[in-house]
């Protein structure tokens, strides 16, 4: 038997006041509960956490949701919240229930690092500030001014992971190649800050989203392309709240728009049998399900075939809500499923969106020891394999 | 039983160190952690409360951004904090921050006081043990394990390649290494948050502990920043060759070994 | 007018620790540039003939000091005793090894003579004003502060392996002073009970000065021993990439990167890691890093200090008998 805890109206409004607005409104169905793609794998975190008991402790004011296991488990992939019949705002009410322990200063161990980074180096991944711009050397990217219209915004684990760089110039060179009028101030740039928004650390996320915002605005920034469908949530849904509003697009559809105009395409014939993960913040978040779909298919000899969860019901790659940093067993990974299910639709290459799916796909690819059936890509790599003539 | 806990404020172990103009370090836009080590000083605190009854007191000196490192400790479990600030410790060398927790402390009942082992910033693991000696109490460095019973207590320490089992009558002082007696710094409730927040919260100056301006005994004359991390090279040769080659690099130029 | 550098030899059942020769050793070069005697002082039982070592090794003067209390280090017995020979000979400086014993010895001591000291120095300068200026790296290295003092003596412990040690000259002649201490009872408080010496006992991860790394490249559970190896030649840990942890050949807690053990040691040797971002972040703080790894292309030599493209089965053991020489030189 659990043990009896009394219900306290003040914590119950401590929660609230750190910004879960919506946590009165659930009435409990659990819907949310048996979407949650934790029920898809076996484990600790599978057992421990339930998304509709963790609100319904938060709405009375009981203790017991603030174990790691719990607290710090929701991927934030939104799966339940698109599908709640009372529309509460899941996630909003998880990134506030983290707060409250977050907030005064108790991030769990294994986060203090990433959020001691970005303080220190306004990037999670413990890169040295100064070498952000390190991988554009001698790619001859333009700097943005007055005149540019477009601003080139990369996802920091693309600035500074040797894998995800391949990214982050597959896109430049899509960009040049369509004659796209772009320029980029990655220099003077912090992290998004989504992910360490999605942790509860609001006061360093204001603090990151501020100098971005401030930047972008001092340079006369007005359209933004990102890399990462994260960026593109944090600029489209997080920043107006702090005053910084801009037309946000995530390249994939700058990109579908140029081949639809024929002011891009892809000459060279791709005989490959490509399949599509939707990443939950460009899918699911964003809605942006087409322009990804339509770029694929614009490669000549590609056959596209979709996964049995695609679109609104994709299935996360459990890299949201800073589960990228978590420690996962094998077994208990998401993007295991993704790679079992691209195999079986005899896909020879899953291709993504996203730089934190590429990096729990690859993960997952090659602990599944799948690499010599299975490639995964980001759609860019893909577009640029596709770019050239032979 | 009574136990006080020293509990240093220290940047964050991702921080950059940057110079102000005066070439003195820079705590400006720095994140500032509880020093890792005293987490583990206040673990043992307080399971030693929990265990024995009694009140755990957080002592610390610093600025007025080290109550955000005592409110951490309270929320933890201590029930009281105390916070020594005062300009005139800005240039406090061991000596001097001895001398102001020492009176401190000295008002306050203690039956054991802990602290980490180290500070992760200036890294000079002095001033716990300096303490023991102003108020002619024993102490033990290093602690991995320990026991109380009655008036006694039994300390396990590191020393240079293993260990030593020590027996003292308390009052004691301690400092923890990392990991004493196997337990994690926790994580506090939201319920613990919230208490801390109405948990007493004092802070003396030198006058206030009856204490003058103290003059340093040591001075540090300038900082400087290690020279950068040269760029990698790749040993050539075959094996035999190269790890010969390897290790006299890492001998000579590296100096690591 | 206090004269003298003064060192303190450690010794643990008649040996003399390493860091003691090499503090005679700069010590020598110290005392030859200010003019100033160059005095070790002993403590312990039985341990006369350690005399003509510290002598051999440099030292103008030795001061004996044998008491059964002072057998085995104790931080009362020790503070005591020196605190009484100190106040006695008024050195200008009194410089102990950074070692266990120092760190818990020198504190106390400065303490209870009233004085500055200046922990794990990594360097000493002669300076007119102040005699000593020492240099401590701080921050775990990411800056040095430069700290000295006109108040005597000034106490300092130095990090192990700051300084090399000169080659012992049997010849030369020591003046030795045997002097009697009283240690107070009050400074026998904390009674040692036992001492156990661990062999090879590895380090933790997150303590280690060196750490010895596995990745995928390892193949197998069995293949850590040759690593195990090398890290025992070299006092290092034995850690682990998340693929070594996921194939299930380590366990979860010796796993380095940001998701497991955040480390910085001063030598990081990855043996077979690919270097996914989540690793480097853990452990790209280390002052040297040097990577093994048969593909050339691999991550980990963009972060490598020191790179060897080659089977780590064929290098590491190579390695591992390169070191046994150098540790044995």
């Amino acid at each position: 038997m659990d043990e009896i805890k009394n219900v306290s109206l003040e914590m119950k409004d401590y929660i609230a006041s750190s910004g879960a607005e919506t946590l009165s409104w659930c009435m409990q169905c659990g819907l949310c509960t048996n979407l949650c793609p934790w029920r898809l794998v076996p484990g600790e975190v599978s057992e421990n956490f339930n998304i509709r008991k963790m609100q319904r402790l938060g709405q009375l004011g009981l203790e017991g949701f603030e174990e790691e296991n719990i607290l710090f488990a929701c991927v934030t992939c939104g799966m339940c919240q698109i599908n709640c019949p009372r529309k509460v705002e899941i996630i909003d009410n998880v990134r506030s229930m983290r707060n409250t322990t977050v907030g005064a200063g108790f991030l769990p161990p294994h986060l203090r690092p990433i959020a001691g980074s970005l303080h220190a180096n306004g990037n999670p991944w413990s890169g040295e500030r100064e070498k952000r711009a390190a991988w554009q050397n001698g790619l001859d990217i333009p700097a943005f001014t007055e005149d540019t219209e477009y601003l080139l915004f990369v996802c920091c684990t693309s600035c500074y992971d040797t894998r995800s760089k391949k990214i982050a110039t597959s896109i430049v060179r899509l960009l040049k190649a369509a004659g796209v009028n772009f320029g980029v101030l990655t220099a003077e740039e912090n992290c998004c800050g989504e992910s360490i928004r999605k942790l509860g650390d609001e006061e360093l996320f204001q603090k990151l989203a501020q100098g971005n915002i401030d930047l972008f605005k001092r340079k006369g920034v007005k359209k933004i392309i990102t890399t990462s469908p994260h960026c593109l949530y944090a600029f489209k849904k997080d920043y107006p709240e702090l005053g910084g509003e801009f037309e946000v697009m995530h390249y994939s559809e700058v990109l579908a728009q140029l081949v639809k105009e024929g002011k891009l395409s892809f000459p060279q014939e791709l005989a490959r049998k490509v399949t599509f993960h939707d990443p939950c913040y460009l899918g699911r978040h964003n809605q942006v399900f087409d322009p990804p779909r339509e770029l694929i298919q614009s490669i000549p000899g590609v056959e596209f075939v979709e996964l049995d969860r695609s679109r609104n019901k994709s299935l996360c790659c459990a890299g949201g809500g800073g589960r990228i940093w978590a420690e996962v067993p094998m077994g208990e990974r998401f993007g295991e499923l993704r790679i079992t299910g691209a195999v079986e639709k005899q896909a020879d290459t899953l291709v993504t969106a996203c730089p934190y799916c590429i990096i729990m796909l690859d993960d997952a690819c090659a602990g599944l020891e799948k690499g010599d059936v299975l490639q995964v890509m980001e759609m860019s790599e893909l577009l640029c394999t596709a770019l050239d003539t032979k | 039983m009574n136990i006080v806990v020293c509990v240093k404020q220290t940047f964050d172990t991702e921080a950059k160190i940057v110079f102000d103009s005066q070439g003195r370090i820079d705590p400006n836009g720095v994140n500032l952690i509880v020093n890792p080590y005293d987490e583990f000083a206040l673990e043992e605190g307080i399971r030693l409360k929990e265990k024995f009854g009694g009140t755990v007191t957080a002592v610390s000196m610093g600025g007025a951004r080290a109550q955000e490192a005592l409110r951490t400790a309270l929320a933890m479990g201590a029930d009281k904090a105390l916070l020594v600030s005062d300009p005139a410790l800005n240039d406090a060398d061991e000596w001097v921050s001895t001398q102001a927790l020492a009176q401190a402390i000295s008002k306050i009942p203690y039956d054991i006081i802990l602290a980490g082992r180290v500070a992760i910033d200036d890294g000079s693991s002095q001033v716990c043990v300096r303490l023991a000696e102003e108020l002619h109490l024993p102490s033990v460095s290093t602690v991995v394990k320990f026991s109380v019973e009655g008036n006694k207590a039994t300390a396990v320490r590191e020393i240079d390649g293993g260990t030593e089992t020590l027996e003292i009558e308390l009052p004691v002082v301690l400092t923890a290494q990392k990991g004493i007696n196997g337990n994690e710094p926790r994580y506090p409730s939201v319920a613990g948050i919230m208490k801390a927040k109405k948990k007493e919260l004092k802070t003396m100056t030198l006058a206030d502990l009856g204490l003058a301006a103290l003059e340093p005994k040591m001075k540090i004359s300038k900082y400087d920043l290690p020279t950068p991390r040269q760029a990698g090279k790749k040993v050539p040769g075959e094996p035999a060759a190269a790890a010969q080659e390897l290790v006299k690099l890492l001998h000579e130029e590296a100096k690591v070994l | 007018m206090p004269k003298g550098i003064w060192i303190f030899v450690e010794q643990r059942d008649g040996q003399i620790r390493k860091s003691s020769f090499e503090l005679l050793s700069e010590g020598r070069k110290l005392a030859d540039q200010t003019g100033e005697p160059l005095v070790g002082v002993i403590l312990g039982e039985g341990v006369e003939s350690l005399v003509k070592v510290v002598a051999a090794q440099g030292a103008d003067k030795v001061i004996l000091v044998e008491d059964e209390k002072l057998k085995n280090y104790s931080t009362g017995a020790y503070t005591s005793a020196l605190n009484q020979v100190i106040r006695k000979g008024e050195p200008q400086a009194f410089l102990m090894g950074n070692s266990a014993a120092g760190r818990d010895l020198a504190p106390r001591l400065a303490q209870r003579l009233g004085v500055g000291l200046a922990s794990d120095c990594t360097g000493i300068e002669h300076d007119p004003e102040k005699f000593l200026v020492f240099k401590r790296p701080i921050y775990a290295g990411k800056a040095f502060a430069y700290t000295g003092t006109t108040v005597r003596p000034v106490v300092a412990t130095i990090r192990p392996n700051t300084f090399a040690i000169s080659s012992p000259d049997e010849s030369r002649q020591v003046e030795v002073e045997r002097e009697t201490v009283t240690v107070d009872p009050a400074d026998l408080k904390a009674i040692v009970k036992e001492m156990a010496l661990a062999t090879s006992k590895r380090p933790e991860l997150v303590e280690a000065d060196i750490i010895v790394s596995g990745g995928r490249g390892m193949k197998g559970p069995e293949n850590f021993a040759i690593l195990e190896q090398l890290a025992d030649v070299i006092g290092a840990a034995v850690g682990a990439s998340r693929a070594a942890v996921d194939s299930g050949w380590r366990e979860q807690k010796f796993q380095v990167g940001q998701t497991g053990k955040t480390v910085s040691p001063t030598l990081y040797i990855a043996c077979g890691i690919s270097g996914a971002i989540q690793h480097l972040a853990g452990m790209g703080s280390s002052k040297f890093i040097v990577a093994i790894n048969k593909d050339p292309e691999a991550n980990i030599f963009n972060v490598a200090s020191y790179g060897i493209v080659g089977d780590l089965f064929e290098v590491v053991p190579l390695l591992t008998e390169e070191f046994k020489k150098l540790v044995s030189a």
